[in-house]
């Protein structure tokens, strides 16, 4: 056993089985008066001593032996009608009302009431203790304490289920010692509830001044026949005060929540956002906010007039299908939003969405909101018209465009895509499809941008054949943007234009470009020479056969005088255009001064592949570009260099003649190479297999 | 000042896309007393008719449209006695050979000595003229030939082939007599003064008739 066992708590209390008791229930039931004292039931239990026994403690047959004072009838009524109406006037302290009945007619130095705790939530606490909840006389400091059920005074009077005069019963429960004064006797009577004992009321005497009698027992047997119609009243008072307090609760929830719908529907209404009508089943407009009249062009005072009329709103056509709207309200108390037209006060016409409530099922009363659509229609037809003109101009530019999901391979393709490609509009599109489609030589090409695709982030400029059906050959120019949609997944925007009309009306005009280039290139002194020969010769033929022919006239004779004055002429001519083609070929191959200009690298190099493309092409050689974006100007002659890039591209292409095991390509890059300078670099996979890099730095 | 120009002139033509060389030969040619006509592409050329006295051709080797080569190809087939002489800005070896293994008479380099050109254009109007005479022989004689009877026809191949009267009689199943009187009409007939002379010309018919000459014997 603990030597020592104190309990100095102010809402829980340990009973000897250091059980904790919870005195929340009888706050309750006291209606809080019982709270606030500490019950100092501290014990320092000597072990030592004997425990009594119950026998030598109780002294009840006494009672009857004792000189008892007249029953005083009339005493005891007034008392009992007095608590009755204290029970009526003030619930809350009926028990202290009770107590001090019990020490008025009994004239007893304490009296109070013992309750068993009541806990429905902690059965092993229910009935295992028994509490004060109100005392009054000498004991009164003692408020809010207790005994336990199983070994007290008040147990023993549930026990044997009698009332019990003790004496002294500090002595058989030694945890009543410190509770001063100590009891000389006390007279416990029991009260139940439904035949079930739930507390007694009880007096002590702490002297021997006064000893309980008989009568003492019958009067607190009556009382104690009220101290359970109180708990049972107080108790039904109680649960009547929960039940009230929880409906008011449950509607003061409702009032909130219906104040706060209300305030929502008010400011709905007010908003104007969306036009509100009110109306009955049979017709009638009972209120309508701003927002709807001001959409058919009435006004409040128009409503007020009953002016604002179904019939005159909806037009002759839409009268017919008025029916399924109302059908649905009658059976199910909603309309579901549907589109129709209404008539403004001017006979113009406005769409609108309606959609709308009864207020209650099977009433009679609804509310209706109606959207105007004017805008939206507006818009839908001016984006029916934008796409018609996407579409036409895609058409007309030969410009198709598609969407690539990478991840889900979702393709999606313009209409003028399909019509390049010659695919049946709406064929679902997937990359095996594509593949049939692209020209045999360029299925690498095709590869390689699948493979890097997914790899993602970067941006796609390609050019590539198709070999239709009937083996013609189409020529496409495609630039593909990567993006990330929401989920962060990778998609393709892009737009694959049909260059082939203008590929091959280029292809004459690049040839005569390529090939001057050409010249320029391979022009040693000795071809510069032949060139010049060639030029000249001609005039110079013209010359020498009228130098010769006018010698002849002069030889002849007589002289054909006026025939050699005509042949010198056209001699003096000749020469002249000699020297005409000479200062023609000086001003092709002597350059002017050099131009100095800033130069942006890329535009000059695309200038240079758009050149050189339909020649490469024809020497089968795929091109890609990889061209930096963040590239600052240069300063140079942009022919130069654009000379030595067609150079480059010249020799690569030649590297790769007799390349036939596998592609031909040919990749440029412009990058940054450190702060100031930037580098073309051209490589091919020519013999050696090795990628031969020429650098070219500026 | 330009010497009149009959019919029978010979005709130089000249076909070449450098106004300077047109204009320059045109008067050198005029003043040698031929007939020039020039022509700056071969298209322009090919649309006129061909001359029916002697002729030649001064043409350039790069024309506009068909070049030189490809023209002297075409005109082999079309006007095979018309000779060619190929001037050029621009020669090289590979091309003169080409030219003249294709028939042409001279190859010259511009710019070259009138005296040349007009050396070969002498030549090449020779041969041309030649060419139209003997066309003309073979054409009288055709025309003599025609003349004869098929029976006429038998007997000349007969006797041109070294049979004697009476072999060829045997041979047609007629007389001598018969064969002598037919031998005499040929004679008369195709203007032979001798029977060497028969010979020589039904060589110069082409041995193909006495080959037809032959099977049509043997149908009778």
């Amino acid at each position: 056993m603990e030597s020592e066992l104190i309990c100095a708590m102010n809402i829980s209390s340990i009973d000897v089985d250091g059980h904790l008791g919870s005195r929340s229930d009888l706050n309750v039931l006291c209606g809080g008066e019982a709270a606030a004292t500490e019950a100092n039931i501290g014990v320092a239990a000597d072990t030592s001593l004997p425990i009594a026994s119950l026998e030598s403690v109780l002294c009840t047959e006494e009672l009857q032996r004792r000189p008892s004072r007249a029953p005083d009838f009339e005493k005891e009524n007034r008392a009992l009608v007095k608590l009755a109406s204290a029970l009526a006037d003030s619930p809350g302290t009926i028990f202290q009302t009770l107590a001090l009945t019990i020490q008025e007619i009994t004239q007893c130095d304490s009296a109070g009431l013992s309750l068993l705790t009541r806990d429905g939530k902690k059965p092993h606490v229910d009935g295992q203790r028994f509490y004060w909840p109100a005392i009054c006389g000498m004991w009164n400091p003692h408020l809010g304490g207790g005994t336990p059920r199983n070994f007290g005074p008040c147990g023993d009077v549930l026990d044997q289920n009698r009332t019990l005069l003790f004496r002294h019963f500090e002595r058989r429960y030694p945890y009543l010692i410190p509770v001063s004064p100590a009891a000389e006797e006390c007279l416990l009577v029991p009260f139940y509830v439904e035949g079930k004992a739930v507390g007694t009321i009880w007096g002590i005497m702490h002297s021997d001044r006064r000893k309980f009698d008989a009568e003492d027992e019958r009067i607190m047997g009556s009382l104690g026949k009220f101290a359970s119609s109180a708990y049972q009243a107080l108790a039904h008072i109680e649960d009547l005060k929960i039940q009230v307090a929880e409906r008011e609760k449950a509607e003061a929830e409702v009032r909130q929540l219906a104040s706060g719908l209300e305030t929502k529907i008010r400011r709905l209404v007010e908003a104007n956002v969306v036009g509100i009508v009110m109306f009955t089943l049979e017709g009638a407009i009972t209120g309508a906010n701003d927002a709807f009249l001001e959409m058919l062009q009435y006004t409040q005072e128009d409503l007020a007039a009953g002016h604002v009329r179904w019939r005159d709103l909806t037009p002759a056509e839409w009268r017919s299908s008025e029916g399924r709207p109302i059908a649905e309200l009658k059976e199910t108390g909603i309309f579901r939003p549907f589109e129709k037209e209404y008539i403004r006060k001017d006979g113009s016409r406005v769409p609108v969405l309606l959609g709308g409530t009864l207020f209650e099922q099977g009433g009679k009363e609804g509310v209706a909101f109606i959207l105007d659509l004017s805008e939206q229609k507006r818009a839908e037809r001016a984006l029916r018209r934008s796409e018609a003109f996407l579409a036409e101009g895609q058409r007309l530019g030969q410009t198709g465009s598609y969407s690539w999901r990478v991840a889900t391979g979702e393709i999606t393709w313009s209409e003028q895509l399909y019509r390049i490609y010659e695919l049946e509009l709406g064929v679902p599109v997937t990359l095996e499809l594509i593949r049939t489609r692209v020209h045999p030589e360029d299925l690498t090409l095709y590869e390689k941008m699948l493979e890097e695709a997914p790899r993602g982030g970067k941006d796609f400029e390609w050019q590539y054949r198709l070999m239709m059906p009937d083996h013609s050959i189409k020529y496409l120019q495609a630039v593909a943007r990567a993006t990330r949609d929401r989920d962060g997944q990778l998609e393709y925007i892009a737009a694959i234009q049909d260059v082939t009309a203008r590929r091959l009306s280029e292809e004459a005009r690049d040839k005569a470009r390529s090939e001057l280039a050409h010249v320029a290139r391979v022009m040693s002194l000795g071809t510069l020479a032949a060139s010049i020969a060639h030029e000249i010769n001609q005039p110079l033929s013209g010359i020498m056969t009228n130098a010769g022919t006018c010698q002849r006239m002069l030889a002849a004779t007589p002289p054909n005088i006026d025939g050699a004055l005509e042949t010198a002429r056209r001699t003096i001519r000749d020469a002249s255009r000699a020297s005409e083609v000479i200062t023609r070929l000086r001003a092709l191959f002597n350059r002017k001064e050099t131009a100095t200009e800033s130069v942006d690298l890329n535009d000059a190099t695309r200038e240079v592949i758009a050149l050189s493309l339909s020649g490469l092409q024809r020497s089968g050689v795929l091109v890609r570009t990889e061209l930096a974006d963040d590239l600052p100007p240069v300063t140079g002659d942009r022919i130069q260099l654009q000379q030595v890039v067609l150079n480059l591209l010249r020799n690569a292409s030649e590297a790769m003649s007799t390349v036939d095991d596998h592609p031909r390509q040919l990749v440029i890059t412009t990058d940054r190479d450190g702060r100031d300078q930037v580098r073309v670099s051209v490589k091919d996979v020519g013999i050696g297999f090795e990628p031969q890099a020429a650098d070219w730095l500026v | 000042m330009t010497p009149a120009v009959s019919p029978a002139t010979p005709i130089v033509f000249v076909v070449d896309d450098d106004i300077s060389v047109r204009e320059s030969l045109e008067l050198l040619l005029r003043c040698e007393g031929w007939q020039p006509e020039t022509f700056a592409s071969a298209q322009e050329f090919l649309l006129r008719p061909a001359a029916l006295g002697p002729s030649c051709l001064v043409l350039d080797v790069s024309l506009p449209d068909l070049n030189g080569l490809n023209l002297q190809t075409r005109l082999a087939l079309e006007r095979a006695d018309m000779p060619i002489m190929f001037i050029t800005g621009q020669g090289d070896v590979a091309t003169s050979v080409q030219a003249m293994k294709a028939g042409a008479v001279e190859f010259l380099m511009k710019p070259f000595k009138a005296s040349e050109l007009l050396q070969a254009i002498r030549e090449s109007l020779e041969c041309s003229r030649l060419a139209l005479a003997r066309e003309m022989e073979m054409r009288i004689l055709r025309s003599r030939y025609e003349s004869l009877t098929p029976r006429e026809r038998q007997v000349m191949a007969l006797i041109v082939s070294g049979l004697l009267n009476k072999q060829v009689g045997g041979e047609l199943g007629i007389s001598e007599i018969t064969v002598k009187a037919h031998r005499g009409q040929v004679m008369q007939k195709m203007q032979a003064k001798s029977f060497a002379e028969l010979v020589k010309l039904a060589t110069r018919l082409g041995p193909h008739r006495a080959l037809n000459l032959s099977s049509s014997v043997h149908v009778a």
